[in-house]
């Protein structure tokens, strides 16, 4: 018995549309994501709660932060850190975010459920673009529980609260913002490397560590250019949403993100569509 | 219509072809018996079909359509190697993802329904990773049922079932080309249940197609033969040999091919002083016939 066929091609918008509500509905099935949502949130109380850390000579005892908002951001653009005070803040959720996005796309290929969407989703860009928006929420849902955690623990600690709320509230946004160039940072290592689960997490650790950037700023200085360029990357802009920050640093936030995660996305792409995809 | 038309596909890995220049026609409604050695392949031209891979060359179309049209992509329904299912979520979340995947509106509806046709309606709620193999492939063959799909296509759905799952699911194949028009593209190494289901078979070999046919055409290019037990077995071949010309020993029966007078031959034994014990007509089956294609071709069957 044969039938009528009729092949409606969905839309862009239908296609996006269907791939986020698998990649959605798996982040709110599996414990991975609400797993991370509280490693974000206790990280930053037990590091509120180092309050006290050993100077060089080993004597004296001085505390890790005089404010509870420097566990959020830093008081200024640090591109280069000097201790662990001036790493230790919302960038931290890029990290863990790295390996929460290597976990998440390495089940797709792991459990073989990839080659469903594949099949059904003759457009790879649907893949990369779901996977990174997808991710980015994540990632913001975990900075908003690093805000939670970092705030329990620096009032636990007893630090000061004082600060100016507008820059405040931008550095947050500008982190949260910076999620989706990093999310998309990660999906694309996730596809170069989505034959190699380790290596996936091992490259999405090292670029969210931000080492890379202490070799850049190295030749930014050689040239003399002004630290302030090394804001064109994810990790530059990252550390720019500080405690400083005003809504020209929010416009370069979106910009930045927005920029590479184009960037990110039309590589993975053309990746996709150029190598076997399982 | 033909359901798939693939014309000089081609697919290397190191060098190595993997597809060569192949070309295969499915027509539209078929269920079509895919078959070859392992490293044949077979499962390489599915995944080239699904996407999965990227061709060196040729030219894949689904029902008339480019390959890469999403709107014809997204009404194929596959089963390679394994389900493709998370093994921490129940079977009902996994089918639930799936018509996420597919934008199907009433998920629990056509989640009751295919599971329905898998014959696991009231399995729904057990996590895949404590599911058998039986049903592993059944809840397979649900995700690629999931959304009426115009094409199914199957790696091997019935290696490793027993002989219920297997009755299992060759009905369900018929069920579904029957009673939903489906086209089904299924490889797989045991012949004898395929020989059961398929309508149409393609041969392929070293990355080519060797042949392609439709079930009446195998049916009437196989031999027929007449199988036999004397009491004198080698006697009697000594003197069916001498009348007849293809006469063989073979799995305890003396085998005349392509002669079907049982009466003759019984009579002719008779008067040389030979008792038939046993006699019955007989056509090779899709193994033997295939056995025969490739060692005329220099292979061998798996």
């Amino acid at each position: 018995m044969t039938k009528e066929l009729n092949f409606k091609s969905p839309s862009f918008f239908e296609r996006i549309k269907s791939m986020l509500g698998v990649d959605f509905y798996r982040l709110f099935h599996t414990p991975l994501f609400y797993i991370f949502l509280v490693i974000s949130a206790i990280i930053p109380a037990m590091v509120s709660c180092l309050t006290m850390m050993p100077d060089q000579s080993g004597n004296t005892m001085e505390p890790l932060y005089s404010n509870v908002w420097q566990i959020i951001a830093a008081s200024e653009p640090l591109y280069v850190v000097r201790s662990i005070a001036d790493y230790a803040n919302m960038n931290m959720v890029f990290i863990f975010g790295g390996i929460m996005v290597s976990i998440f796309i390495g089940h797709d290929y792991k459990s073989g459920y990839v080659k469903q969407l594949f099949t059904t989703h003759a457009k790879k860009q649907d893949y990369m673009i779901s996977k990174s928006l997808t991710c980015a929420f994540a990632m913001a849902c975990m900075c908003l529980t690093y805000l939670i955690g970092g705030i329990a623990g620096g009032a636990f600690a007893g630090y000061a609260w004082d600060i100016n709320v507008g820059s405040l509230i931008i550095a947050i946004l500008g982190k949260i913002i910076m999620s989706l160039g990093w999310a998309s940072l990660y999906t694309f290592l996730n596809i170069i490397f989505r034959r190699y689960f380790g290596v996936s997490v091992g490259a999405s650790f090292f670029f969210g560590t931000g080492i890379l950037i202490i070799g850049v700023a190295a030749i930014v200085e050689s040239l003399s250019l002004p630290a302030s360029f090394l804001n064109v990357f994810l990790y530059g802009s990252s550390v720019n949403a500080c405690l400083t920050s005003n809504i020209g640093t929010l416009i370069v936030c979106i910009w930045v993100s927005f920029a590479w995660a184009f960037i990110y996305n039309v590589a993975g792409t053309y990746i996709l569509n150029k190598s076997d995809v399982y | 219509m033909n359901a798939i038309e693939i014309r000089n596909l081609s697919k290397s890995f190191r060098g190595m072809f993997a597809v060569d220049h192949l070309n295969m026609t499915v027509p539209q409604g078929a269920i079509y018996g895919f078959i070859g050695e392992n490293g044949s392949g077979k499962s390489t031209t599915e995944k080239l079909i699904c996407g999965h891979l990227v061709p060196d060359g040729g030219e894949i179309k689904l029902f008339g359509r480019d390959y890469t049209d999403p709107g014809v992509r997204v009404r194929v329904g596959a089963l390679i190697e394994n389900a493709g299912c998370f093994p921490s979520s129940s079977i009902y979340q996994n089918l639930k993802m799936q018509c996420i995947n597919l934008g199907i509106k009433n998920a629990d509806e056509e989640i009751n329904r295919v599971l329905e046709i898998v014959r696991m309606e009231n399995n729904a709620n057990i996590k895949f990773k404590s599911c058998s193999l039986g049903m592993k492939q059944r809840v397979g063959i649900a995700m690629a049922l999931l959304g009426d799909p115009a094409l199914l296509i199957l790696d091997e759905p019935i290696n490793g079932l027993d002989t219920d799952g297997m009755r299992i699911m060759r009905e369900i194949l018929i069920d579904i080309t029957q009673k939903y028009g489906c086209t089904v593209l299924i490889s797989s190494h045991l012949l004898g249940e395929l020989e059961k289901i398929a309508t149409h078979y393609g041969i392929i070999r070293q990355g080519k197609m060797i042949m392609e046919m439709s079930a009446e055409e195998m049916d009437s290019r196989a031999q027929v033969f007449t199988s036999l037990k004397t009491q004198d077995m080698d006697g009697a071949l000594r003197l069916l040999s001498k009348k007849y010309e293809d006469v063989r020993q073979e799995d305890g029966y003396i085998r005349i091919y392509d002669v079907q007078d049982v009466e003759r031959i019984v009579s002719f034994l008779i008067e040389n002083g030979h008792v038939v014990s046993e006699i019955k007509k007989n056509k090779i089956g899709l193994e033997e016939y295939y056995i025969e294609i490739m060692s005329k071709q220099g292979g061998k069957k798996q």
